[in-house]
């Protein structure tokens, strides 16, 4: 049985891929939303914290990917744009890292519940099941 | 008829604190929470807000320049109150850091109402807003300018019936001139101080418009549940008649010991408290325990605060089998840091909860040691306040005093408590016939007959055995009775 990290990686990735096949515009969408959501919260400052560190981590494995978002998302288009054959692994570990990094800060619940508004019933419920060794 | 507005208060589930705020929070009030860092005012708020968040009563709670929000979610969400199942249903957070940097109030404002417009709140937070002035002072906008977007934000809130909190770290309420002082219906302070390594939390209602606050400073502790208040406890007044007990004035309690009963004049007058005294050794607690006993063979249950010991230490098997029975309650007193307001809390509220009759404190001296300094030197007025409240609920109260035998003089306890107690019971060594002798006494029994005389006794498996009166002898305080010389 997969744990809840596995599940949330699952769900991340089913989301991506759910859009692999449109536009980069209609992948920065998912990135849109999460932020609209999360920069409701925790500020703009907040967001920008936590994506930096999660864009910078996943330079490792993209050499090149814009440590910084940029106004509107604007730099990780291009960057897909460029890059298409590796946009969707790109989205992936950027979204993995960002939202495993905020899981770890205020727990599953919270962050689902975040999940949820951002992305309404796409976002898997992983929340209240027991964690898997 | 009145056609008068009645204004609701709303019950903040906080312990304690609607005691404070005179019965709750007025709906509809404009609020602030205040005090120094690390205080517990973003806890409290939360926990007033998750109380009482629901789907038909929403909250809102804007976060500002304070703690970044991240971080607050993390701690908060470590209470128990903290339900994440309100997040985003009947509670909404949001950060008004980037409308702040701009320094711009009215846009601070509008965005406020827009969000108040848009979720219907019937509560609203703003966390910190001393960000907020700070932010004014900063970018030199000037009090002006601050006293009119604090003005706006009052009225608008009201206007859109919504009960606010603003949550500021200010240093002392008399150091600030801050317009907000001004605007508020209610200020709550909050403050922490150590004074010789003991820290003590302290919560003040400053101003609370329309209601009768109690006065005064309280303690109360940050614990695993979250904030818990200890009002501090105030004798109700008798012309208001509230709660007033009438005791028939011919009640007697037993003491368990039936000369001692016969020496005080038919036993302990109901609603007395009672100090018994003498050196290490003398019975003190064993005397105590015989009180309570009695009581329970009366089906009067009892309460003890040991403060001698930790509980388990100090249980006799005859209390410790009261304990396990049900029939007499034990105060843990843990740590050396408490306040005489948490400790009659927790006796108050066992009191009520077991239906109690007799209450033991043994002993002052340890008691005293259990406070926190800072309340060691206001030992003997809070005792006064303590005692007069457990007394007034019909609590018939015995005090244990350990003193250390002094043969030139004659003591009864500390820093004159002793005028504290009704009646005073004392205990005392004496050398007689090359031996250790006890020997005990009626001191005093307030307005009652009691016998003069210094009876000898001693303890055995069964208690306190009181024997004969020590007669033809003088000097016998002195702990050296010589027989008299008869003529």
């Amino acid at each position: 049985m997969a744990t809840i990290d596995e599940q949330r990686h699952q769900m991340i990735r089913r989301i991506v891929m759910h859009r692999h096949d449109s536009t980069a515009t209609d992948t920065i969408l998912l990135w849109e939303r999460l932020a609209c959501e999360l920069t409701a919260i925790i500020g703009h400052a907040g967001f920008d914290t936590l994506y930096v560190r999660a864009a910078h981590l996943a330079r490792g494995q993209h050499p090149g990917l814009p440590v910084a978002a940029g106004p509107n998302f604007d730099l990780l288009r291009n960057y897909l744009l460029q890059t298409p054959v590796q946009a969707m692994e790109v989205n992936i570990s950027l979204l993995t890292i960002l939202i495993d990094t905020l899981t770890r800060l205020i727990g599953e619940p919270l962050t689902t519940t975040i999940l949820h508004s951002a992305w309404g019933t796409d976002a898997v419920d992983t929340a209240g099941k027991e964690p898997q060794q | 008829m009145t056609n008068k507005v009645t204004i609701q208060r709303l019950a903040t589930g906080v312990p304690g604190l609607d005691d404070l705020l005179g019965g709750g929070i007025p709906e509809f009030s404009f609020n602030l929470l205040a005090g120094t860092p690390g205080s517990g005012k973003t806890t409290m708020a939360h926990q007033i807000m998750f109380s009482l968040a629901t789907p038909e009563r929403r909250a809102l709670f804007f976060t500002v320049l304070g703690e970044p929000p991240l971080k607050m979610l993390r701690y908060q969400q470590q209470f128990p109150f903290f339900d994440i199942g309100k997040v985003n249903q009947s509670i909404k957070f949001v950060n008004l850091a980037a409308d702040l940097l701009d320094g711009d109030f009215d846009r601070v404002l509008a965005r406020i109402i827009d969000e108040v417009r848009d979720f219907s709140p019937s509560l609203v937070f703003v966390d910190s807003f001393r960000s907020v002035v700070q932010s004014a002072q900063g970018m030199d906008l000037g009090a002006a300018g601050l006293q009119h977007f604090v003005q706006q934000l009052g009225m608008q809130m009201t206007g859109w019936l919504a009960t606010t909190f603003l949550i500021g770290e200010y240093l002392a309420p008399e150091a600030e001139s801050s317009p907000i002082f001004t605007v508020a219906d209610g200020i709550v302070w909050m403050s922490q101080q150590v004074h010789r390594d003991a820290l003590v939390r302290k919560i003040q209602v400053v101003k609370m418009r329309g209601q009768s606050q109690s006065l005064g400073v309280h303690t109360f502790r940050i614990c695993d549940d979250g904030v818990e208040i200890f009002p501090r406890a105030v004798l109700k007044s008798a012309s208001t008649g509230a709660g007033e007990l009438s005791i028939a004035s011919n009640q007697r309690l037993s003491t368990g010991v039936a000369e001692l009963d016969s020496m005080m004049g038919g036993g302990v007058p109901a609603g007395y408290s009672l100090l018994v005294v003498g050196p290490s050794g003398s019975g003190k607690t064993v005397l105590a325990t015989q009180f309570l006993a009695e009581g329970v063979r009366l089906g009067e249950p009892g309460v003890i605060a040991a403060f001698e010991k930790s509980p388990n230490q100090l249980l006799s098997q005859a209390l410790n089998k009261m304990v396990s029975a049900g029939e007499v309650g034990v105060i843990d007193t843990r740590t050396l840091d408490l306040s005489i307001d948490e400790i009659l809390h927790d006796l108050v509220k066992m009191i009520v909860s077991m239906q109690a009759k007799r209450v033991v404190i043994d002993s002052l001296s340890g008691f005293e040691l259990a406070l926190a300094p800072i309340f060691r030197e206001d030992f003997r007025e809070s005792l006064y306040r303590m005692i007069a409240v457990l007394t007034s609920m019909g609590v018939t109260v015995m005090m244990t005093a350990e003193l250390e035998d002094r043969y030139t003089m004659l003591r009864f306890s500390s820093y004159g408590n002793a005028f504290l107690a009704d009646a005073i019971v004392m205990q005392r060594y004496v050398e007689l016939n090359g031996q250790f002798k006890r020997v005990i006494s009626v001191v005093k029994v307030r307005a009652s007959d009691h016998s003069k005389d210094i009876r000898l006794y001693d303890i055995d498996h069964t208690g306190v055995n009181i024997g004969d009166r020590l007669v033809n002898h003088r000097g016998i305080l002195s702990g050296m009775p010589t027989l008299d010389q008869q003529d």
